[in-house]
């Protein structure tokens, strides 16, 4: 190997290689170009290369940087061999934009004990197999942090999206100061500072960005606060059912009970809440009966959840009462970034059908309307396209008013059609508890089929029904609970599976001892 | 475009005693000026997009002083024939697109300039689209020059040997006749370096300096007997006069090592990466020199037999390092040594895979393979496994811990982008009782990723403009009609002839949606003959892609804005059903929202720092509404439409969001309105500077709306003189 002839200090054995893995849009080549600009202002022979991939969005992108940490004049007209790719066991520092990618490098072998500094912002952006499941598909990420700090020399890993949005800058100026500020590179945070200086594009923005990356890093500065999800109002006259759900429930399903007593009773009225912890009740005695007090009275929360979110199903009335709330124009300018004094224009796209309509009739004109409706398919795609205006005196008086209708829910056709699936479901809870704890915890947590508006709406009620009839009423008047418990489990994956339907029917038509492997393939 | 290349062009100027530092492919655009180039043409695509792109920014300035003619050409074939200038005349030119996508197209035109022969350097630059990042059908570019007697280089890359080769592949193809391509790899067009620049120079005719008179010479021409001599001086004096040339010249290039008893025969382009790999195994120091001797082929066809074969002579053991398959060389190689009855065992495919590129970890391996297996005389082979077993163990370890693989991040539609509401109401249209599944035959282009999640669109790609085309044998295999998508593109590189012409004539009974976003897109918004720009290129040379069709014939020919997701929605019902017989085209028309922004963003930062009104628009998701089902995102695929943690302490879903990617383009309203979704979504228009009349207007509503219900109206309240 060579060593230097001339110099005091013997030149560098090997070259410093870093990769940069980001997401289309980032900024990442922008990044680079910092980084080889200020260790060419050094005078370090540097060569980088990139995968830009297709030149759209979203899509993972990486950036490849290597340099030689020694003056060229240094090199007697030399020059270092350079790669083109990260390899293995041959990174000096390797960053990415966001955690998954930091598990791709961690998968690649990039990230090796004996050298690797591992740069990576901890923050998630989710990939469309996440986003578009019809439930929580997003990755768990624990395991992820985990052979993080195992695997790297040196882990750094911060939410550098949030420094990001609270000062006002690009992720990519952000990671470039946490860079700087690690001090594991061979190139001072001035020559970075510079280099963004020099490229001369929103250099204002850029430095805010490299500084709050480079401050936090070195201990400086602390992580902005992250934004609190508004308070939700607390409907009025509540605490005496609150201080009812103290009295009469275990510790263990307080949270809960609380939460959905009050929603209850903004969504309708005292009255509604106290039904609302009538019906809980139920559900606590079936718990209790069945050995709830080892489990953590988890029927009872799960029951408690389901049965909240069933009893407050989001009819007009409810979608008009949630936007026309007084605290929703803050919450809408926050996300949209309105400044003080910038007027916001919000329009609202509602469609209602003959659903819509049957809903909030008697139940007598309601059915009749329905019962008529089917009759022909093309009369399921009559809808009214309804632009709202909130804003304008109108338009919010129209919400307003639909949301006023919230007097006459209780003799509405839905309300009676939900109610009386509501009771057969609480039955089917109490009857199972009898027979099986966690047959009745399936049972509890099936109402999450029932989500979504029109369509979608309309699909996952069928879907629930079907499972309802043919798994779960059967169930509980009595036969194998453990195998029942399997085959619900199965068949609520695979409604969730896919919004066809396709998984949910095949596991419906398999018989008990396959269904755990049609659920597997539902869930692939 | 709408992008500057002010700065690369400042580059191009620089001349002796001066340094380059940047970007490969813009090493090679310098090196042809250096070479006294006098036309440049051919098809964007990456990773060679930025020669053109550069080149024809500056057709004004810069070319126009050097006399140096530069045209994006329609397609590649008509790129390959810009060389017939250099067949009779002593000019020099260079044409680039991205191969082997490109290549198969030109490959009509460079058999006939190759057979006729050219008298001024002909180069053809090659990006050669191979490996991690390719946006095409994975093949070598090799067999092309062998079955035309182009030669063909393959550049170390590093950019003093690369620009140098540049200069010496025009004299290559003078000496011997013969067009000569030189492929540069994605990430050696990409690669930064820096190399010493000479002065420009002009090439001996130009459009400053023209040619005289024309010459004719029945020889150069395609017909018989003419083309039996030209087969014949491509053996017999053009394939001599290149080796010759190679040799003499060192094109490729010997690098001695200790362990001489064995050695390694690379392709130019895998160079670094063989370096790389011997580093790592304790065989090469950091400024590449190698302890086992190098044979680098700078050419890759023809191949210098007596260069190889006295490189062979010495040694017991050799690895070929070539990608892809055929493995073309191993095997002339393995020929040659055995006319030349040398005895040295060749190792190449075996250690290393017979397909795919050979990314560091597959080098790394293959090397060490080699040399576990052919043992150099002295070498250490501790290194060597410990390396190869250091990445093993990192792996697994990795993979234990981790649990599983991590998922996939396919690419999609950018955000805004306008093909994406097309998909959406193809999704829609299929889910209408008297539709179905449609078959979908797919085209190149962005559209192309209508394939990946969430849309899962697209039946078969068959190449570039070829959407339409590709449906004629299955359209009509099916009762219903077929859809074939095509970009604006694809249109104006064959689509319009291969596809609609073809279709006219044949009576195709068919649905085909022209994607027109007004650039080529994909390749990085290059205009196209239709690209309007929004309104900054003069009408009178704009050409319509409708008078085009029309011209044709065609009579249902419909124009929808691709936004209104509904409109598009039942334009593709009626396409698909009216008992109109014959091709249906739906143009499907939105500017392509990455120029589109690159255009406004400016314009809208300068109005507002002028304190002028300007209205930004943004959608948003009401999160108490929403109840988790992302039917919504299913049918959009949006990047700024993702999901965040429920803030219902009662809900276990995540709910739906709106980031502040969002550009507003609306098609997640538009979608919740056609699919009848969801009330969850709203729009919200933003009044930057507002004028005194939005002011008043905003304290009466605020007014009205309180007493009614107490609506704060946050925009009054922090406008305290409103509230």
């Amino acid at each position: 190997m060579s060593s230097a002839e001339n110099g005091a200090e013997p030149l560098p054995e090997r070259t410093f290689a870093m990769v940069v893995g980001a997401l289309g849009g980032e900024g990442g080549g922008v990044l680079t170009s910092w980084i080889v600009a200020a260790a060419e202002s050094l005078g370090y022979p540097v060569q980088s290369t990139s995968i830009p991939g297709v030149a759209q969005r979203t899509g993972a992108t990486t950036y490849y940087i290597e340099f030689y940490p020694a003056h060229r004049e240094r090199l007697e007209g030399r020059s270092p061999t350079m790669a083109l790719y990260a390899t293995p066991g041959n990174m000096d520092v390797v960053v990415t934009s966001e955690l998954m990618e930091a598990g791709r490098a961690l998968e690649l072998g990039w990230v090796t004990p004996d050298r690797t500094t591992l740069i990576s912002s901890s923050h998630r952006v989710y990939s469309i197999f996440e986003k578009s499941a019809m439930g929580d598909g997003r990755v768990e990420v624990g395991d992820l942090v985990k052979t993080a700090n195992h695997l790297a020399k040196r882990p750094i890993l911060i939410d550098m999206d949030r420094l990001a949005a609270a000062n006002g800058a690009q992720i990519n100026a952000v990671i470039l100061g946490v860079m700087a500020g690690s001090g594991e590179l061979p190139i001072p945070a001035e020559a970075f500072e510079q280099a963004i200086e020099k490229t001369g594009v929103a250099v204002a923005a850029n430095l805010r960005g490299f500084k709050a990356g480079l401050d936090h890093v070195r201990g400086d500065a602390p992580m902005p606060e992250a934004e609190k999800p508004a308070e939700r109002p607390a409907p009025r006259n509540v605490e005496a059912l609150l201080a009812r759900v103290d009295e009469s429930f275990p510790p263990e399903t307080r949270q809960m009970l609380s939460d959905g007593v009050r929603r209850a009773v903004d969504y309708q009225n005292l009255a509604y809440g106290a039904r609302y912890l009538d019906n809980a009740a139920k559900i606590l005695a079936a718990d209790k009966a069945s050995g709830g007090a080892d489990r953590g009275f988890r029927l009872t929360v799960e029951g408690g959840r389901y049965l909240a979110l069933w009893m407050t199903f989001e009819d007009i009335i409810r979608v008009a009462q949630l936007k026309s709330r007084p605290e929703r124009m803050a919450r809408v300018r926050r996300e949209v970034g309105a400044k003080d004094g910038e007027p916001v224009v919000v329009t609202e796209f509602l469609k209602p059908g003959y659903d819509e309509i049957a809903s909030v009739l008697p139940p007598m004109l309601g059915r009749a309307l329905t019962r008529w409706k089917e009759q022909r398919p093309g009369r399921q795609k009559f809808h009214i396209a309804m632009r709202v205006k909130t804003n304008t005196v109108f338009g919010y008086a129209r919400l307003r008013a639909l949301a006023r209708l919230r007097f006459w829910r209780p003799w509405s056709y839905r309300y009676a059609e939900e109610w009386s699936e509501i009771e057969t479901w609480l039955a089917a809870l109490e009857g199972a508890a009898a027979q099986s704890y966690e047959l009745a915890l399936e049972i509890a947590e099936l109402p999450n089929l029932r989500k979504g508006y029109s369509d979608t709406h309309r699909r996952g009620v069928a879907n629930y029904r079907e499972v309802f009839e043919r798994l779960a009423r059967p169930a509980a008047a009595g036969g194998d609970a453990a195998a029942a418990a399997a085959a619900l489990n199965a068949a609520r994956t695979a409604a969730l599976a896919d919004p066809e339907g396709d998984a949910l029917r095949t596991v419906l038509v398999a018989p008990p001892g396959e269904a755990a492997e049609s659920r597997a393939q539902a869930a692939e | 475009m709408e992008r500057s290349f002010a700065k690369e062009v400042e580059l191009l100027r620089r001349g002796d005693g001066e340094h380059f530092e940047g970007e490969g492919i813009l090493a090679i655009t310098k090196a042809l000026l250096q070479s006294g180039v006098s036309y440049v043409g051919g098809y964007q695509g990456a990773p060679v997009s930025h020669l053109m792109d550069v080149l024809t920014s500056d057709s004004k300035g810069l070319m126009a002083e050097l006399g140096v003619h530069t045209e994006v050409c329609a397609n590649e074939a008509a790129a390959a024939a810009m060389l017939a200038a250099s067949i009779n005349y002593p000019i020099r030119g260079a044409v680039t697109w991205k191969s082997t996508v490109g290549t198969n197209v030109a490959a009509d035109a460079l058999s006939n300039v190759a057979s006729a022969g050219v008298v001024g350097g002909a180069l053809i630059i090659l990006g050669e689209d191979y490996g991690e990042g390719a946006s095409i059908i994975q093949e070598r570019t090799h067999a092309f020059a062998m079955k035309s007697s182009a030669w063909l280089m393959d550049p170390r890359p590093h950019h003093p040997r690369m620009v140098d080769l540049i200069e010496k592949g025009f004299e290559l193809s003078e000496a011997s006749h013969a067009p000569v391509m030189v492929e540069f790899r994605i990430r050696a067009c990409h690669v930064t370096g820096r190399f010493a620049t000479r002065d420009n120079r002009p090439g001996q005719f130009s459009t400053n300096d023209k040619l005289e008179k024309p010459v004719f010479d029945l020889g150069r021409i395609a017909l018989p007997p003419a083309t039996y001599v030209q087969e014949k001086k491509k053996v017999e004096e053009r394939f001599p006069a290149a080796i010759d040339f190679i040799r003499e010249h060192g094109l490729n290039e010997v690098f001695p090592g200790k362990h001489d008893d064995v050695g390694i025969i690379c392709l130019g382009g895998l160079y670094n990466s063989v370096i790389r790999g011997l580093q790592q195994i304790g065989l090469a120091d950091v400024f590449g020199n190698s302890d086992i001797p190098i044979l680098c082929l700078n050419v890759t066809y023809p191949l210098v037999d007596d260069e190889i074969a006295a490189f062979c002579a010495t040694k017991r053991s050799v690895l070929i390092v070539e990608e892809g398959f055929p493995e073309y060389h191993e095997q002339a190689i393995n020929a040659l040594l055995r006319k030349a009855d040398l005895n040295t065992e060749i190792v190449g495919k075996g250690v290393f895979p017979k397909a795919g590129e050979y990314q560091a970890e597959v080098m790394l391996r293959g090397l060490a393979g080699f040399v576990e297996g052919s043992v150099p005389k002295g070498a250490d082979l501790g290194p060597v496994s410990a390396a190869v077993a250091a990445i093993d163990r990192t792996r697994e370890k990795a993979a234990e811990m981790l649990g599983g693989p991590v998922p996939k991040r396919p690419p999609g539609f950018c955000t805004g982008c306008p093909e994406r509401p097309v998909f959406s109401a193809i999704k829609l249209v299929q889910r209408e009782e008297d539709i179905g599944e449609v078959h979908i035959s797919a085209d190149i282009g962005c559209h192309t990723f209508a394939a990946l999640p969430p849309f899962g669109l697209g039946n078969t790609v068959t190449g570039y403009g070829l959407g339409l085309a590709s449906s004629a044998g299955v359209a009509p295999h099916f009762n219903g009609r077929t859809i074939s998508i095509m970009g604006d593109g694809g249109f104006w590189h064959n689509g319009l002839s291969s596809g609609i012409s073809g279709a006219a004539y044949n009576d195709h009974d068919s649905v085909l949606v022209i994607m027109a976003n007004g650039y080529s897109s994909a390749t990085g918004q290059q205009h196209l003959p239709s690209t309007t720009a929004g309104g900054n290129v003069p009408n009178d040379t704009v050409m319509p892609i409708e008078r085009a069709i029309k011209g044709l014939g065609v009579k249902w020919v419909r124009k929808q804005y691709t936004y209104r997701v509904g409109k598009m929605k039942r334009l593709l019902h009626e396409a698909l059903t009216t008992p109109e017989k014959g091709l249906k085209v739906i143009i499907a028309e939105a500017e392509c929202q990455i120029a589109k922004q690159r255009r406004l963003r400016p314009l809208m930062r300068k109005a507002l720092d002028a304190g002028k009104r300007v209205v930004r628009t943004r959608f948003g998701v009401d999160e108490e509404t929403c109840t988790g089902d992302h039917s919504c995102i299913r049918l959009s695929g949006c990047p700024s439409l993702t999901v965040k943690s429920n803030p219902d302490p009662l809900r276990k879903d995540p709910v739906a969001h709106v980031n502040n990617g969002c550009v507003g383009c609306g098609l997640c309203g538009e979608v919740a309105d056609a699919a009848v979704l969801c009330p969850s979504f709203y729009k919200a228009d933003i009044i930057q500077n507002p004028s005194g009349a939005d002011l008043f207007l905003e304290k009466w509503r605020g007014a009205v709306i309180g007493r009614l219900g107490g609506y704060a109206n946050g925009a009054a309240k922090g406008n305290g003189a409103a509230a």
